[in-house]
């Protein structure tokens, strides 16, 4: 029995840690456990091969809010955001497209595809910032429930509705195809370049296990596209010393407002007592006792592992253990020795040398191409020939590696949780072959320039960083588990039907990526019910 | 010129419902049908001598209530047949599932496949009744107007509110989660049996172009299964086929006083100064009119019917977006006798005709049916298809020579756009192009060549055929040799010979985006086109399924409220 606090939150990740800074700075007095020996969870630096710092999991930033990079003033601990320039899709037939974020060169490199595209690429780009500006509200609100006669949530209703009336009817037609839609309906309606659509439609599967002409991908686009980086839609960055260093920041931020954060402190179990959230035992059987504890794992390890049955509502718990997380994408990690060749278009010959690769390379050549790796996937297999989108922070950020050599880090979509009749164990090796084969169509040189690798399937996502199946979103992003009914319905509101325990990860509104939203979110909600006390 | 007070185009089911009820409110439609007959897509023809089978659907939904009793179609000679077996599933190994109307009865039978099943198939018919009154709501209800709600659509959502609420917060909670979700999520969250979940989940997935993983399948599952109760299929077949029903319609129309002339093809909708004047027959004959309703899909009135000129671009090119390539063909078979059904000898005989009556659902698990989908996603029909076959002859021996009999069969998938078999010109990549505007249109130009295409179907019709035809001998290898003669209809010929644009049998996808007040258009699903005097009655508006001819209802309802205004 040891000295007791205001709040436990379980996990470093970034959203615990937001949870903890925006709890610290109101005063409270604040116990961060984080079970390894770093903090960050998925948005972790690692230095796995001796001289090379990979990102393992979450890569790029673009998400995270900027009302809490303001709150946090995470610039002074050490946040800096560099730009990653622009996406590079090679294609089989020699040809590519490369979109940066000059305007005028990605026109022109647009109308080399297709005049009509270059036309409607920009009209598109308007009219998902106008989109964007009208679900961005939701991403700063606490998700009413619509079963319920709450006069606050049919307020929130209220407010909802009228700004969709508000809206001009084209705006509300894009709206309500982007909540309904395919990835690839919805950008047909835009575009004829195939590889353009392809790459496009890549960030509406992300974390999710359908295919890019699955119903409710478009609005996965929509909330990459939501990205916000100094006020500009979709912009993308690298932070400076990997996504880790924005935990990092973070985690200063908490501490400087009085946190205290314990590493390698693996909670075992949540205490309580008659109903009520009151401390948390330890691994190591220590146990921290608390007014309320804050949960940033996911659902499954909160209420299945952490807690016995016999404290949850049979009906929450059906609904817990339905709650689809299905992983379907991994990681490999590479250090090389030099640049990879594009053969479609090679360093030298680029208008910049290299600086094609300073941004996003996507392999996605067309739409069918999207759609086959997720055939395979349903049934069980991953992708022989998967969406890759890889980034080479080493060439923005010489910290990450010697002098000359490089990170190349990849992310594979699909790379289903569950294999049919096979364990992850002894696929590894041939999972990251495929990825390296699948890069060296285009880079023939990969394989040459290898002189270290980290893969990272599924399985190792959910025994390493602690996302159950291996989901990087802490659940599937798909209709039925968005806004009022993430991650259960009647439970969206951060809180739990344990009183003084609350959820505040990503498996909360508004969901995955490093965007901290729910860790504030349920700061946010917290407070009142201390304040209230 | 002769004038006329309100024009149908059509004589589909939902136009002459419509009509109908135009007639009741004193007006004096006249319906005009390019075909010789009445029933546009409801109709049975003899496609072999002697052999008479109703050409696409077979079966009927349940009518919406209203109609029924209205129209009095048992008098005006439409006789309803009806076997105890709704759908009857076979699976390879021998054995077979059978639903019937009755829960209770279904249960008993799929408890020798599990018992759990049993109970879980018991609580989701519960459910769905208890959300049957919500839906019937919904699919009678005109959607509201998202621009400016009058205080009618205020009062029909807080009357469809308030059964939604009396569901209790539990179902409420469950209907918003499941509405979304994939059909095959869905079904996985109450039975463990795959034979069970894929004949479920079909009813997500019938008649779409959407496979049982796609999102928002469980939405028309829910439609259908809560107008019609589980198993969600409709199960009244009309003797004669079902150009009997459609003729009992057309009865009821014109005993209300409206007008019906076949072989009338409207080639074009009239417009004067922004609001419609009449219609122009294939003849060159003019008709004016007040109002001109459109039961044909909305593509083809709003992008054949009428000149570009009277709507405003945005409206065409959203339209010209709106999804309606269909993946649905139709296999019509005349048999030397009943085919036999290992997987139902153990039954008595007069189970076995109540089978064989019935719907046979070909589709023993999920993933049969997402492979059967993935193959259309790249413009091929599918070698191993989703298919639910019926020997209507069985209740009906009018259809047939005695000891004769008709199958039909329902395919998917089937996709209107196929790609061309001679791996020739088929999508092959080009090799090293020079990175020049030249070759990206090169390229472009070459796939364009070798893109999908309806015009690909007469080359593989009978290609599907077999396909088809295979696929049932494995539950009845004596199949083929009780093959008389077979007809063929894909989706190119449900355009060309029934006016389906993109030869979808619902007149545009049944998808999350394309119901409710999405069906057709965001903005114009209250049966009023944006021009003046022109109204759209059939399945591309809501609820487009689930009841038949409510389309025409909900129709004639607002189309009447607004002759009375004008």
């Amino acid at each position: 029995m040891s000295k007791s606090y205001d709040a436990i939150i379980i996990g470093g990740g970034h959203n615990g840690l937001t949870n903890a800074a925006y709890l610290a700075r109101a005063g409270k007095k604040v116990l961060v456990l984080e079970r390894r020996y770093v903090l960050g969870g998925a948005a972790v630096t690692e230095e796995i091969i001796p001289g090379f710092k990979f990102s393992v999991c979450s890569y790029v930033v673009s998400l995270l809010r900027p009302e809490i990079i303001r709150d946090l003033d995470l610039p002074r601990h050490g946040l800096e955001i560099l730009p990653l320039d622009g996406t590079f899709t090679p294609m089989p037939n020699g040809d590519y497209l490369w979109r940066v974020n000059d305007h005028a060169k990605t026109r022109r490199e647009l109308v080399r595809h297709s005049r009509l595209d270059a036309e409607a690429y920009d009209e598109f780009g308007k009219e998902m910032v106008q989109m964007c500006r009208f679900v961005k509200p939701l991403l700063a609100m606490t998700p009413p429930d619509p079963t319920s006669l709450h006069p606050g949530g049919l307020r929130k209703f209220a407010f909802l509705a009228r700004r969709f009336q508000s809206l001009p009817a084209e705006e509300k037609y894009n709206l309500v195809q982007l909540m309904t839609m395919s990835a690839a309906d919805f950008l047909d309606q835009w575009f004829e370049t195939d590889v353009l659509k392809a790459t496009m439609s890549a960030s509406g599967i992300i974390g999710t296990f359908l295919g890019v002409r699955s119903p409710g991908t478009a609005y996965v686009l929509l909330h990459h596209y939501m990205g916000e980086i100094d006020g500009a839609f979709r912009a993308w960055g690298f932070s400076r010393g990997g996504t880790g260093a924005i935990s990092n920041a973070i985690g200063d931020a908490a501490r400087e407002a009085g946190a205290e954060i314990r590493m390698e402190a693996p909670v075992a179990k949540i205490l309580t007592r008659n109903g009520r959230a009151s401390g948390v035992v330890l691994q190591s059987g220590e146990e921290i006792h608390a007014k309320i504890v804050s949960s940033s794992v996911d659902p499954n390890l909160t209420f299945l592992k952490m807690l016995d049955a016999t404290d949850l509502p049979a009906e929450f718990l059906e609904e817990v253990r339905r709650y689809k997380y299905r992983g379907s994408s991994g990681k490999v990690n590479l250090a090389l020795d030099a640049l990879p060749e594009f053969k479609c278009l090679p360093a030298e010959a680029s208008a910049k040398a290299g600086h094609h690769l300073r941004g996003a390379i996507s392999i996605s050549p067309s739409v069918d191409y999207m759609e086959r790796a997720y055939d395979q996937a349903k049934y069980g297999e991953f992708s022989r020939r998967p969406y890759i989108d890889m980034v080479i922070p080493s060439l923005t950020d010489t910290s990450l590696a010697p002098p000359g050599k490089h990170v190349l880090s990849c992310f594979v979509q699909y790379a289903p949780y569950k294999l049919k009749n096979a364990s992850w164990e002894n696929r590894r090796e041939e999972f990251g072959n495929a990825v390296i084969d699948t890069i060296s169509e285009y880079a023939p040189n990969l394989k040459n320039i290898i002189i270290g690798k980290q893969v990272l399937t599924p399985l190792d996502i959910e025994e390493q960083i602690g996302l159950t199946e291996g989901n990087i979103f802490q659940g599937e992003l798909s209709l039925e588990q968005l806004f009022f009914l993430r991650p259960v319905a009647g439970w969206a509101r951060y809180r739990t039907p344990i009183k003084n325990l609350y959820m505040c990860g990503s498996a909360t509104h508004p969901g995955g990526g490093i965007m901290g939203a729910p860790g504030r979110l349920a700061a946010l909600e917290i407070l009142k019910d201390l304040g209230a006390h | 010129m002769t004038s006329r007070d309100i024009i149908v185009i059509g004589a589909g089911q939902n136009s002459l419902v419509a009509a109908f009820y135009l007639a009741r409110a004193g007006h004096k439609p006249l319906i005009l049908e390019r075909r010789p007959v009445v029933g546009g897509a409801a109709v049975a023809e003899e496609f072999h001598p002697g052999f008479r089978a109703s050409v696409l659907e077979g079966f009927h939904g349940p009518l919406a209530p209203a109609i029924a009793n209205d129209m009095q179609l048992e008098r005006h000679g439409a006789q309803f047949l009806e076997g105890a077996c709704r759908l009857c599933a076979p699976h390879p190994d021998g054995r077979a599932l059978r639903l019937h109307a009755d829960a209770r009865k279904s249960a008993e039978a799929i408890a020798s496949f599990s018992k759990a099943d049993a109970a879980k198939y018991i609580e989701l018919a519960e459910t769905l009744r208890s959300a049957s009154g919500l839906v019937q709501d919904l699919l009678l209800m005109t959607p509201p107007d998202i621009d400016h709600p009058s205080s009618a659509d205020a009062w029909n959502l807080l009357g469809a509110g308030r059964k939604f609420r009396r569901l209790g917060k539990k179902n409420m909670q469950r209907l918003i989660r499941w509405g979304p979700m994939a059909a095959a999520d869905f079904v996985a969250e109450f039975f463990d049996t795959e034979l069970l979940r894929a004949s479920i989940a079909a009813r997500g997935i019938f008649g779409a172009a959407a496979g049982p993983w796609s999102a928002g399948t469980t939405a028309l599952l829910l439609l259908r299964c809560g107008a019609a109760g589980l198993p969600g299929v409709g199960a009244a077949q009309v003797r004669g086929g079902a150009d009997a029903l459609s003729n009992a319609l057309a009865a009821a129309v014109q005993q209300a006083g409206a007008e019906i002339r076949t072989n009338a093809e409207v080639v074009r909708i009239l417009v004067r100064d922004g609001a419609v004047s009449g219609i122009a027959l294939s003849t060159g004959e003019e008709i004016s009119a007040k109002a001109v309703v459109s039961g044909a899909d909305p593509k083809r009135t709003f992008l054949n019917l009428l000149e570009p000129v009277h709507l405003a671009p945005s409206f065409l090119q959203k339209m010209r977006h709106y999804r309606s390539s269909g993946a649905v063909a139709r296999v019509l078979l005349t048999l030397d006798g009943l085919p036999a059904f290992p997987a139902l000898q153990s039954l008595s005989e007069a189970e076995r005709f109540d089978v064989l009556a019935s719907r046979i659902h070909i589709g023993p698990e999920i993933d049969y049916l997402e492979r059967a989908f993935d193959a259309s996603k790249y413009g091929e029909f599918s070698r191993a298809p989703y298919l639910e076959a019926s020997i209507p002859s069985l209740l009906d021996p009018s259809l047939a020579p005695a000891g004769k009999h008709v199958m039909t069969i329902h395919m998917q998938y089937a996709p209107y756009n196929l790609r061309s078999t001679d791996k020739g010109n088929s999508q092959r990549e080009g090799t090293r192009a020079r990175l020049s505007a030249e070759a990206a249109s090169q390229a472009k130009a070459q796939r364009l060549a070798s893109a999908p295409s309806p015009s690909n179907w007469p080359a593989q019709r009978d290609a599907l055929a077999d396909a088809v035809i295979k696929t049932v001998a494995e539950y009845a290898p004596d199949l083929p040799s009780k093959i008389l003669a077979r007809r063929v209809i894909t989706p190119l010929d449900l355009e060309n010979d029934y006016s389906l644009t993109g030869g979808h049998i619902s007149h545009g996808e049944l998808a999350l985006d394309q119901l409710f007040t999405m069906r057709p258009l965001l903005g114009f699903a209250r049966y009023a086109a944006p021009i003046c005097g022109l109204f759209l009655c059939g399945s591309g508006t809501h609820p487009g399924i689930g009841l038949a001819g409510a389309s025409g209802l909900n129709a004639s309802r607002q189309i009447a409220r607004s002759l009375r205004r004008s």
